[in-house]
C-alpha cells in the first residue's frame, strides 16, 4: 500500500495538468453537492416551520367520505365532508403519544355576498377556536390592522391577500370593526390599484357570507372583521384562507352548533327542517326554499352531524356591533359541534411515516370514519411543489454527478492510455493486475480526498455565507424554494456525511472504467511486437 | 542441467486477414548459468522468442519449460508470479518507472515480492547500484540519467531478485558502442558472479564476443547451434 501510494502521489504531481482538471471538477462537484444538500435541508426545515408549524400540522385527519386527500388546495372543488364522529377521533388522538398537539377545524368555501347586486367574491374559511389556534400555531401571522379576535366570541380575521382579491372582484374594501372608514382610512397596506381607485371603493367592516357545504347549500351569516393579517410566509398561497370562530363557521355551513348541542337544541335551520312536514320536503328544492324566512318547517330528520338546510337568514348584526358578542358560554364544549378536519402536530423526532401508519391503524381499530394523510397530500399541488422543487434540486445534483463522472472518466481513460508502456512494464516485472488497479484507485482517491474535501469545506462556508445574507422574497414559488420568506440553507452533520458519500460514489463511478482498462494492460503492450 | 527447454514452439500473429508465422517450430535447450546471445536480423523472431520465454507472450503451439514448469499451463496470476520471482527483464527502451528514483526502481520487484524487510531491500538495491557503478545516482530519477545509466539501473533491477534467468531484448540497441560494451561487460560479470542465466537478443555481430552460446535465428527457425 505504501508503494502504491508513493507511486500514485508522484504520478499525480507528474501529471499535474490532468490532476488539476479532475481536481477542479471534483472541487466544483463537491461544492455544489454540499450547497445543494444545504438548500434541500434548509428548505425541509423551512417548510416544516412555514407550513407544518404554521398551517397544516404534520398530519391531517379528514372524513373517509371525502374522496381526495387534497383538502386545502382543491380550487373550486368539492366541499370538504364533515367528520361525523369527532368524539371517537378525539379519544384516539388523546391517547397518541406521538402527538404534541392537535386542532380540529372547519374548512370550506364561502361566498361573500355583494349587497349592491355586483359580483360576489369567494374566500376559504377556516373555522377555529381562536385560543387553540394561537396555541397550535404561535407566531404564524402578523396582525396588520385591528386585533386578534377575543376567544369565545364571534370574529373573523381577513388575510391581506383575500382582502385584495375581494376588492378586485367586488370593489369593497374591508377594514376591521372600529377602524376609520372615511377620512383616516388606513391605506398603508393598500395595493397600488386599490389606492388608485380609492375614491370609487366602498369601505365596510362586516360582510355577509354564504357557506358552501358538500350539498352546496348553506346559511347566510354576517360577520364583522376583527383584524387584517398576513401569514408570515407563503402569504399569497395561504392568504386565501380567512379565519372565523368555529361556531360562526358552523352556522355559515349549516352544521350543528356546539352551543345548541350543549343546550340540547338544534340550530335554527335544523329546527326549521325538523319541524317541516313530509309534504313540504319537495319545497326544499323548489324556488320557495330560496326564500329567506324565519318560519320553521316540520317533519324532517337528517344525519346526526351534517345538515344541508335551505338558505336561512341569520339576523344580521348591526353594521358595527359591540365587540365581544359571545356565542360560546363559558363552559361550552366546542367539540360537540361539527368539524371538517383535524390538524395534528407530531412531537420532535417522531418519524412521521411511522406515526401516520400507526395512527391510521388505531383509527381503524376505533371504527372512526376518518383517515390520516400527510400534510403534503392535504396541501395538494403546494405540497407537490415542495417535492418537485426538492426533486429538481436532486436532478440538478445528479446531473452534476453525471457530468463530473463523464469528464473524470475521459481524463482518467486518457491517462491510462498514455501510461500504457509504464503500466505494461510494471506488469512485465511482476506487478499483478490488482497492483495496477490499486494504483489508479489510489490516484483518484487522493484527488477526491484533497479537492473533493476542499469542495465540501468551501460548500460548508458557502452555505454559512448564504445563510448570513438572509435573502428574502415575496414570491411564493421562491418562498417554497426557500422554505419560507427568508433563504436559510442549513447543513447538518448528516448532510456533510451525505456529501462525502456522494463524493465517494462519484469517485468509484469515475474510476471504474479507467481502472478496468488499466488492469487489461499487459506486458506486451509495453514492449510491443517485433 | 537445462533451465530452459523448448520443443516445437510456434507463434503466429494475425495481421489483418493473413497470419504471420513469427516462430515456426523451435527446439532449444539452454543450460543454467549460460550466457546466450540470440542473433538474427530484424523480423527474424528473436524478440518473439524472448517474449515467449519471458511469459510476456503466449505460444501458439509447442512446449516451453522454465525449470520444471510448463509455461503453457499457467494462468495469468501464476505467470505474473513466475516473472516476479524467477525472471528478470532488461528492455530495449530502458523501461523504468519515471516517478521513482534509481534506488526505488531497483527496489520495486523486491517490494512486490514482500519477502524481505525494508532495510534489507534498501541494502540490496544500493549494493546492486554500486555494482553497476551508479552509487552517485541513487536519488536521481530516470529523466535525470543518461541512456547508459538507465540501462544499468534496469540491469540492477533485473538482478535484484536473484532470478534464474535474465532476458534482455537488444539491451544495447539505443546506446553508443562504448556504453553498449560497458553494459555487456556488466552482464558478463554478473553472469560469472551470480551464475544467473542471461539470454539477450541482438543483431550486432560485435557483441558476439560476450556470449558463451550463440543462437542464430532466421525466419522463425533456428539456424544451426
Amino acid at each position: 500500500m505504501e508503494l502504491i501510494c508513493k507511486i500514485a502521489g508522484r504520478n499525480l504531481w507528474r501529471h499535474r495538468g490532468h490532476s488539476l482538471v479532475i481536481g477542479a471538477i471534483l472541487f466544483l462537484g463537491s461544492l455544489f453537492m454540499t450547497v445543494g444538500n444545504g438548500v434541500v435541508s434548509g428548505m425541509d426545515r423551512g417548510l416544516q416551520r412555514t407550513i407544518v408549524r404554521s398551517f397544516t400540522g404534520d398530519i391531517v385527519l379528514l372524513s373517509d367520505k371525502h374522496e381526495s386527500d387534497n383538502v386545502f388546495m382543491e380550487m373550486m372543488g368539492r366541499a370538504v365532508e364533515p367528520i361525523e364522529d369527532y368524539a371517537a377521533v378525539r379519544a384516539v388522538l388523546e391517547k397518541d403519544s406521538a402527538l404534541s398537539d392537535f386542532l380540529p377545524i372547519g374548512k370550506n368555501m364561502a361566498m361573500i355576498l355583494n349587497d349592491e347586486d355586483g359580483p360576489s367574491a369567494f374566500v376559504y374559511l377556516l373555522g377555529v377556536d381562536f385560543g387553540r389556534y394561537r396555541k397550535m400555531f404561535p407566531g404564524n401571522m402578523e396582525i396588520l390592522e385591528g386585533r386578534f379576535p377575543v376567544e369565545g366570541q364571534t370574529g373573523m380575521l381577513l388575510p391581506l391577500w383575500a382582502r385584495k382579491e375581494i376588492r378586485d372582484q367586488t370593489n369593497v374594501w374591508f377594514v376591521p370593526a372600529g377602524a376609520p372608514m372615511g377620512l383616516g382610512l388606513d391605506t398603508s397596506h393598500m395595493d397600488a390599484d386599490a389606492r388608485k381607485h380609492r375614491a370609487d371603493m366602498r369601505v365596510k367592516n362586516g360582510m355577509v357570507m354564504m357557506g358552501f357545504n358538500e350539498a352546496n347549500t348553506a346559511t347566510d351569516i354576517r360577520l364583522n372583521v376583527d383584524g387584517v393579517f398576513r401569514y408570515n410566509a407563503l402569504n399569497t398561497i395561504f392568504g386565501h384562507f380567512a379565519l372565523t370562530d368555529i361556531e360562526s363557521y358552523r352556522k355559515c355551513l349549516g352544521y350543528f352548533l356546539a352551543s345548541e348541542k350543549n343546550q340540547g337544541k338544534v340550530s335554527g335551520a335544523d329546527s326549521a327542517l325538523l319541524s317541516m312536514e313530509d309534504g313540504n320536503l319537495d319545497a326544499m328544492f323548489g324556488t320557495d326554499s330560496l326564500v329567506v324566512t324565519d318560519k320553521p318547517a316540520a317533519g324532517l330528520s337528517g344525519p346526526p352531524v351534517r345538515k344541508s338546510p335551505p338558505r336561512e337568514a341569520v339576523s344580521p348584526r348591526p353594521q358595527n356591533p359591540p365587540a365581544g358578542a359571545s356565542v360560546k358560554p363559558a363552559a361550552m364544549d366546542l367539540d360537540q359541534g361539527a368539524y371538517n378536519l383535524v390538524l395534528l402536530l407530531l412531537k420532535n423526532g417522531v418519524n412521521s411515516d411511522a406515526a401516520l401508519a400507526e395512527l391510521n391503524a388505531r383509527l381503524k381499530q376505533a371504527h372512526a370514519s376518518v383517515r390520516a394523510v400527510p400534510w403534503k397530500k392535504a396541501l395538494g399541488v403546494v405540497g407537490s411543489m415542495a417535492t418537485i422543487i426538492k426533486g429538481a434540486l436532486f436532478v440538478f445534483v445528479s446531473l452534476l454527478f453525471v457530468v463530473a463522472v463523464i469528464v473524470i472518466v475521459n481524463t482518467l481513460t486518457m491517462a491510462a492510455l498514455e501510461r500504457t508502456p509504464e503500466l505494461g512494464m510494471m506488469r512485465a516485472i511482476g506487478a499483478r493486475k490488482g497492483f495496477i488497479g490499486g494504483m489508479f484507485l489510489a490516484e483518484t482517491a487522493m484527488l477526491s480526498a484533497l479537492f473533493g474535501g476542499l469542495g465540501i469545506v468551501a460548500g460548508i462556508l458557502g452555505v454559512g455565507v448564504l445563510s448570513l445574507l438572509k435573502l428574502t422574497s415575496e414570491n411564493d414559488m421562491l418562498q417554497l424554494f426557500f422554505g419560507g420568506d427568508t433563504f436559510h440553507p442549513l447543513l447538518t452533520a448528516g448532510d456533510i456525511v451525505l456529501a462525502g458519500l456522494q463524493l465517494a460514489f462519484v469517485t468509484v463511478a469515475a474510476v471504474t472504467y479507467p481502472l478496468l482498462l488499466a488492469r487489461k494492460v499487459g506486458p506486451l503492450d509495453a514492449i510491443g511486437k517485433e | 542441467m537445462n533451465i530452459i527447454e523448448i520443443r516445437g514452439l510456434t507463434k503466429d500473429y494475425p495481421l489483418g486477414k493473413t497470419i504471420v508465422h513469427a516462430l515456426r517450430g523451435i527446439d532449444l535447450s539452454i543450460a543454467k548459468g549460460d550466457l546466450v546471445s540470440v542473433m538474427g536480423p530484424s523480423g527474424s523472431g528473436k524478440t518473439t522468442l524472448l517474449n515467449v520465454i519471458g511469459c510476456i507472450d503466449l505460444a501458439t503451439a509447442g512446449s516451453v519449460k522454465i525449470g520444471d514448469r510448463e509455461l503453457t499451463a499457467l494462468d495469468d496470476k501464476q505467470v505474473t508470479d513466475l516473472r516476479l520471482h524467477r525472471l528478470g527483464f532488461i528492455f530495449q527502451t530502458f523501461n523504468l518507472i519515471p516517478v521513482l528514483t534509481s534506488t526505488e526502481n531497483v527496489e520495486f520487484p523486491l517490494l512486490l515480492q514482500k519477502r524481505l524487510d525494508r532495510k534489507e531491500i534498501r541494502r540490496r538495491a544500493e549494493k546492486l547500484l554500486d555494482d553497476v557503478g551508479l552509487s552517485e545516482y541513487r536519488r536521481n530519477r530516470p529523466s535525470e540519467l543518461s541512456g547508459g545509466q538507465r540501462q544499468r539501473v534496469a540491469i540492477a533491477r533485473a538482478l535484484v531478485t536473484h532470478p534464474d534467468i535474465v532476458l534482455a531484448d537488444e539491451p544495447t540497441a539505443n546506446l553508443d558502442s562504448a556504453t553498449g560494451a560497458s553494459i555487456l561487460e556488466i552482464m558478463k560479470e554478473m553472469n560469472a558472479r551470480e551464475q544467473t542465466t542471461f539470454l539477450f537478443s541482438t543483431h550486432d555481430k560485435n557483441v558476439l564476443k560476450y556470449a558463451r552460446t550463440v543462437v542464430n535465428i532466421k525466419d522463425g527457425l533456428i539456424d544451426g547451434n
